[in-house]
């Protein structure tokens, strides 16, 4: 694609994106904002497919940012922005401890204890009178910059997109930096890119302690538009989920394939909101036939018959990209 | 604290390792020999307590026929798992079957949910009363539910010694030249998963007297089972018996001091576990991908 044709195409899209709520019910502007937060998770969790690690503690992370930024607010009255930044910071810290014992291990520790930890979490924040038992905490208000309040469903629509611009301008910049090839030679051969002197553990470590910022970031968001924070939020459920979103999008697609995942997956249940008890189960039977047809996801099946057409015919010549390298093998290889 | 109270925890704790050791020898035989990591197990749990409630509850027969009728069911249901889904999930890798077994637990759990409701089952205890010798107590149903468990693992260990379970164990160490010698990879995965889940259904039938079921039972089960499989090295099965009652005995005693906090205590015992021994208690474990 040429230059021009990029900058119009992201400039409809940027318009797009802007002018959403003028034309939405604050209703669906709510499923809106739902699905950018998930489609932040699943670009985290995507992120630590590239170097092979399955990250269950997702929800924990998330957990973590929200209740820090809470208990920072509503206990020692801090304002949102420093309270989610030391909140992302405390998930970092935390992280390394849990990363220090877990990542030399292997992959299947890492993503054990991650489980357990998401587990112990919900655990300790439900229990604790400190973290306000299984009610949580409730009463934040509203975030401000001066004088500007975002009170309304808009308002926070937009500051979760530049949250979530923010988090894929990162995740492209990293991964086409130094750091994004060693992630991508360990997630394609963990034994080779050992050889050739990756230091394995040290870039799981990174990639994972980056993740954990941002979920907690994700996490500080999300109370910014619930207003409270709830043990039942960051089960061991919402962990699955974000897996779920990934996989429907396609796994080797980092950025785009979250994002489509999390559309596809928040959208179709509001349809079957008559059968309230069943929609697990119908949401779960389109997993296992998504996963048993299309086990690349719905971005594969773009890769498999569009993309190979639009390499060929030549009415597409003045829209063509640069040939995709071989897609990775659908396996991940640890 | 005296000594009723540390024999009564001792006795809960022991019962409960019992039930781990079942799930997490089954877990731990699914992920070795088929590589895949099975997050249904603690709902087959579940399924295995509601069959022999519905035996005998709604049937009327004795209990040795309802854990012969859970265990047959849960045996049942694996195998048409593996052949509905799995077998087609299996090539894919690891995190895709995973997920396909944590869609099929939603599954599993939700339509429990929506045909038995939350309303617990109640079964009598099999054996009612309790021993005293002096001022401890043992509850008759629990040591039972622990020798039961003890003999159903003692059944495993010689099970894996016929020709099907060395089948399955070379299989676990390398599925192509165990092809090569001329196994059935096919039917080793179908009897590996009916063995996986009639462990569950064990588990379950025999956990049933002694605690009311409900549906939710199968979740808070599965992760204990899988700090279990880790302290006693994945893969490994003298490992996983071990941890088990360690676990349980653990958990046991946290409860008395920390409620509900439990699981806080048994994640720092699993954390210095794996710090200071990586491979489990025995060290060697099978093959499991990512190590």
């Amino acid at each position: 694609m040429s230059k021009l044709t990029k900058i119009v195409a992201l400039c409809v899209l940027a318009a797009l994106l802007l002018s959403l709520p003028s034309f939405l019910n604050p209703y669906v502007t709510q499923i809106v904002i739902t699905t950018i937060t998930y489609a932040m998770l699943g670009l985290t969790f995507a992120m630590g497919l590239k170097v092979g690690l399955l990250r269950f503690d997702v929800a924990a992370w998330w957990a973590v940012g929200a209740y820090g930024t809470a208990l920072l607010i509503t206990k020692a009255g801090w304002s949102f922005w420093p309270a989610a930044l030391v909140a992302g910071i405390i998930a970092v810290a935390l992280g390394y401890l849990v990363c220090m014992l877990s990542i030399p291990r292997g992959m299947m520790v890492f993503f054990l204890v991650g489980m357990v930890l998401t587990m112990v979490f919900y655990q300790v924040f439900g229990s604790l009178k400190f973290f306000g038992s299984w009610g949580g905490i409730s009463g934040i208000p509203r975030v401000t910059i001066g004088s500007f309040e975002f009170a309304h469903k808009p308002e926070l629509y937009y500051m979760g997109l530049a949250l979530l611009v923010v988090i894929l301008v990162v995740y492209y910049l990293l991964y086409n930096s130094k750091i994004g090839t060693a992630w991508n030679a360990i997630g394609s051969s963990l034994k080779l890119a050992n050889s050739v002197g990756v230091d394995v553990v040290k870039y799981r470590t990174a990639n994972i302690l980056i993740g954990n910022f941002f979920l907690a970031l994700v996490g500080a968001y999300y109370i910014s538009y619930s207003g409270v924070a709830a043990p039942q939020t960051f089960s061991f459920n919402n962990s699955v989920f974000v897996m779920m979103y990934v996989i429907v999008g396609g796994i080797n697609h980092s950025l785009i394939g979250p994002l489509l995942g999390s559309l596809i997956i928040t959208f179709i249940p509001e349809y079957l909101r008559a059968a309230q008890e069943y929609e697990p189960i119908i949401r779960s039977v389109f997993i296992i036939l998504i996963i048993i047809f299309l086990p690349n996801g719905i971005l594969g099946l773009f890769d498999k018959y569009i993309n190979p057409w639009f390499q060929r015919s030549k009415y597409c010549a003045p829209f063509r990209a640069r040939v995709p390298a071989e897609s990775r093998a659908t396996e991940i290889n640890v | 604290m005296d000594v009723a109270l540390f024999f009564q925890l001792l006795v809960n704790g022991l019962m409960s390792g019992g039930m781990y050791a079942m799930i997490a020898s089954g877990f731990t035989l699914i992920l070795g020999v088929m590589q895949i990591f099975n997050m249904a197990q603690g709902q087959f749990y579940m399924l295995g307590a509601f069959a022999t409630f519905g035996v005998m509850a709604g049937l009327d027969l004795p209990y040795p026929v309802a854990i012969l009728g859970a265990v047959a069911a849960m045996a049942i249901l694996g195998i048409l798992f593996h052949f509905s889904i799995m077998q087609w999930v299996m090539k894919w890798g690891f995190f895709h079957s995973m997920l396909v077994t944590i869609a099929f637990a939603t599954i599993v759990s939700q339509s429990s949910l929506v045909t038995f409701g939350y309303d617990p089952g109640f079964i009598p205890p099999v054996f009612p009363g309790s021993w005293e010798i002096g001022t401890v107590t043992f509850s008759r149903n629990k040591v039972f539910v622990i020798i039961c468990a003890i003999i159903v693992m003692v059944g495993l260990y010689y099970f894996m010694k016929t020709k099907i379970g060395t089948a399955m164990l070379a299989s676990a160490e390398n599925r192509d030249v165990a092809g090569l010698q001329g196994i059935n990879s096919q039917k080793v995965f179908w009897v590996t998963m009916a063995v996986g889940c009639a462990l569950c259904g064990i588990a379950g039938a025999l956990i049933a007297p002694v605690i009311s079921s409900d549906v939710n039972m199968g979740n808070k089960i599965f992760v204990s089972a899988i700090t279990v499989v880790m302290i006693g090295g994945m893969g490994s099965m003298s490992g996983a018996l071990l941890a088990a009652f360690l676990v349980g005995i653990v958990e046991s005693f946290a409860y008395q001091f920390v409620g509900d906090l439990n699981l806080v205590v048994v994640f720092i015992f699993m954390g210095l576990v794996i710090y200071f021994r990586p491979g489990g208690l025995f060290g060697k474990p099978l093959p499991i991908p990512g190590n």
